[in-house]
């Protein structure tokens, strides 16, 4: 059974949740107390992953850290439809792993700028929601096209993608780190599609 | 700028977890509005709180004199205290889990954190599968009554609840105690799902950072059966953070203190009651004052 | 702030979604009902002053995300409290409607209108374009759009105002300038991008403002897809042109 290194709090982790839920793929949860304990930062913690950070997965011995990673090797290794992360056509590949980049880049604006609001970590936070609002504006209006073309997800075709997931956290969360939803109307629309996801998951913050 | 009213200013407030202040040597935070610069003593543990003030060539920082260490929490006061610490037995027990489970700072006023924490009817929606659950959703009228000193207190309040706490194996019917000891402080007991006649403490000692923002600062004081105190810290971030984007969703960020502004049914007998106190006693700070 | 402005494409609308807007400082929870009509409410539940907009729209319902209270459509009455199941809630307890309406592809609001305000005539059928929020106020907006509408090497619609909120652009009357290259590329200019454009500016508060923008003209599905591309090209323009500007 997977091992999750998991923050109930934590959006990185949250991700990882979500999708081993809608894979339907049991894991068995290790809290780390991030906040305010500082666990991640502890010697046992840096000798599991040396950047101390969280999610980190034990999938039977073999440890894996970073979220959008950890989304990656989850579709692939456990999704029997494998729309999550289609990987035949290089193209489509790469596009999702684009979209990670720009989760992950979310995380360091969007997801800085709430752990500064709520949790007191040290940020530019003017910056943060700065870098955040020039995110959300590509987002948005890739969205938007995407339906007017019919498409729901961030990437082309029927069926979400990791990308999705991946993205999901960030946004969602954004209001906690002082990033209005207000002029991002397709975001808005996207976000309610995933949460209408089977097997759709919530944390404190998502509802 | 007008003063800010005696019964905040003169009284007893907390503005930082003991155990943050250990790990980082040293931080600033504001309590009404003030800027404060805390620092703790890497060799004899002691701590030291300045005020910045404003002087003729800039700024400059003043010792607060008086400051206290409570149940786990750095705590402050700007002007006179007139009354001691909030002083809850229950801490001194033997045997009891007393911990507190963390700092978090919500973009509302602290008092609309306050009234959160007082509200029943919430449990079943925001809460939901925890501290309550559809459709157990009707609240039976309970009893309120101000207390002595001032506050109020309400009694016979009980709520369907799947799980309580950590501990609670199965849902029941759990009694609840709330008490409104000060403008920004509340508490709460709640039937001990294993030995329901006896009750676990949650207190909530928010921080009025300014008049539309706020640290709420929790403190839990758990019977010890089976209780591991990660777990209990967890359960009270986890429902904390349920409630944050609501509050922060709260429009205005004021709590608004007339009648006429926001409606009150019979289910928010304590809510209520919580603004006249806050009218009666002359707070203004993080209200709307009735018009 | 007494007459209509649009707040929404109709398209944005739907079912199972509260859409969150503003005009002059006051949010909004714009949704639609299962039986159609639209609501434009304030965006604050009367009981604890929670945001509407992060409520659910069940059938012709609004429920509030904090105690589940639920709001009929058309009169915003509430209608059900969980908390007190089988009570009747009173009258008083009641979100604020705001009188809106839908038409030329838009639902529009208005915070206090007058009986007879008229909704602007606009060309039917439209086609609505990608609505863009500026971060600058209405003012700012409408004055970079007076300066001309369209990007560098194409032919730029020459924008006036029909009031403070509404300007309309169109194409000058076209003149050979003696230069071939310059005629060639006005002529070239495809019909669509010469169509009229009506831009309507909602004014979220006093620092922002969406700009909604329909071309008066039906457009053929094959140019859909690129005519909206190139307006959302040219409104972006003036979105970076009025928040660079000191």
């Amino acid at each position: 059974m997977i091992t999750l290194y998991d923050y109930e709090l934590s959006g990185n982790c949250y991700k990882v949740r979500l999708l081993l839920q809608l894979l339907g793929i049991p894991f068995e949860r290790k809290e780390i107390d991030f906040h305010p304990g500082h666990e991640h930062q502890s010697s046992w913690f840096l000798a599991l992953n040396p950047l101390g950070q969280l999610p980190v997965i034990d999938d039977a011995g073999w440890i894996l850290r970073d979220a959008q990673a950890i989304l990656v090797y989850l579709a692939g290794r456990y999704d029997r439809t494998q729309r999550w992360c289609p990987r035949e056509d290089a193209a489509g590949l790469a596009t999702i792993v684009a979209w990670l980049s720009f989760a992950d880049a979310l995380s360091g604006s969007a997801g800085r700028a709430r752990l500064h609001d709520t949790l007191f970590f040290a940020a530019d936070i003017e910056e943060c929601r700065r870098a955040a609002h020039r995110a959300f504006r590509v987002l948005d209006e890739h969205l938007w096209f995407a339906e007017q073309e019919g498409g729901d997800w961030i990437c082309r075709g029927a069926a979400p993608t990791i990308a999705d997931i991946a993205c999901f956290p960030s946004v969602m969360l954004s209001e906690e780190g002082g990033i209005s939803r207000l002029p991002y109307p397709a975001i808005r629309r996207w976000t309610e599609r995933v949460k209408r996801l089977e097997g759709f998951v919530t944390m404190p913050g998502i509802f | 700028m007008s003063r800010i009213e005696s019964i905040l200013w003169d009284d007893w407030h907390v503005v930082a977890e003991i155990a943050r202040l250990r790990r980082q040597g040293r931080m600033t935070t504001t309590l009404l509005g003030e800027s404060l610069r805390l620092r703790r003593d890497a060799n004899d543990g002691r701590i030291e709180v300045d005020r910045k003030r404003a002087a003729a060539d800039g700024s400059v920082y003043q010792p607060v004199g008086a400051v206290e260490l409570r149940y786990g929490f750095v705590w402050v006061c700007l002007g006179t205290p007139v009354r001691p610490i909030v002083d809850f037995a229950e801490c001194a027990e033997p045997k009891r889990l007393t911990a507190s489970a963390g700092s978090v700072r919500v973009a509302v006023s602290g008092l609309r954190a306050v009234e959160n924490f007082l509200d029943l009817s919430h449990l079943a929606f925001v809460h939901a599968g925890y501290l309550g659950e559809q459709p157990h959703t009707e609240i039976h009228p309970y009893t309120v009554e101000p207390l002595a000193h001032g506050g109020i207190i309400a009694t016979g309040c009980r709520v369907y609840q799947p799980k309580a706490s950590p501990v609670a194996a199965a849902g029941f019917d759990v009694d609840y105690i709330y008490s409104v000891l000060r403008p920004y402080i509340v508490v709460l007991y709640k039937a001990n799902p294993i030995e329901p006649r006896r009750k676990d403490m949650i207190a909530l000692f928010v921080q009025p950072v300014s008049e539309e923002t706020c640290v709420a600062h929790i403190l839990t004081c758990y019977l010890p059966h089976d209780a591991d105190p990660h777990a209990i810290r967890r359960f009270q971030q986890f429902i904390f953070g349920q409630d944050r984007p609501i509050l922060e969703n709260q429009l205005p960020k004021r709590l608004p203190l007339s009648p006429r502004a926001e409606f009150s049914v019979r289910a928010d007998k304590s809510s209520a009651a919580y603004r006249r106190y806050l009218a009666a006693a002359g707070v203004r700070y993080g209200a709307i004052a009735e018009a | 702030m007494d007459r209509w402005f649009a707040v929404a494409r109709s398209e944005e609308v739907r079912q199972g979604h509260v859409f969150q807007s503003a005009l002059f400082g006051q949010e909004m929870a714009v949704w639609r009902a299962q039986s159609g009509g639209v609501n434009a409410w304030e965006n604050r539940c009367p009981h604890r002053g929670v945001r509407l907009s992060i409520g659910e729209q069940i059938g012709d319902e609004l429920r509030c995300r904090y105690h589940g209270w639920r709001f009929a459509t058309g009169t915003g009455q509430c209608t059900y409290m969980p908390a007190h199941p089988t009570q009747k809630p009173g009258a008083a307890l009641c979100a604020t409607v705001y009188r809106s309406s839908e038409r030329y592809g838009y639902v529009w609001a208005s915070l206090q209108p007058r009986e007879d305000a008229p909704l602007l005539p606009l060309p039917e059928p439209g086609t609505t374009l990608r609505g863009v929020y500026v971060d600058a106020p209405a003012e700012s907006v409408g004055e970079r759009l007076l300066l001309g509408y369209g990007l560098d090497g194409e032919r730029r619609l020459c924008v006036r105002r029909l009031d403070p909120y509404l300007l309309i652009g169109e194409p000058r009357s076209v003149r050979s300038t003696g230069d071939a290259s310059a005629d060639a590329m006005e002529a070239a200019t495809s019909e669509a991008a010469a169509a009229p454009v009506l831009f309507l500016l909602q004014p979220l508060d006093s620092r922002a403002t969406v700009i909604h923008a329909c071309i008066a003209a039906a457009i053929s599905a094959a140019e859909r897809l690129a005519v909206l591309r190139a307006h959302n090209t040219r409104l972006l323009a003036i979105r970076a042109a009025v928040e660079q500007a000191p």
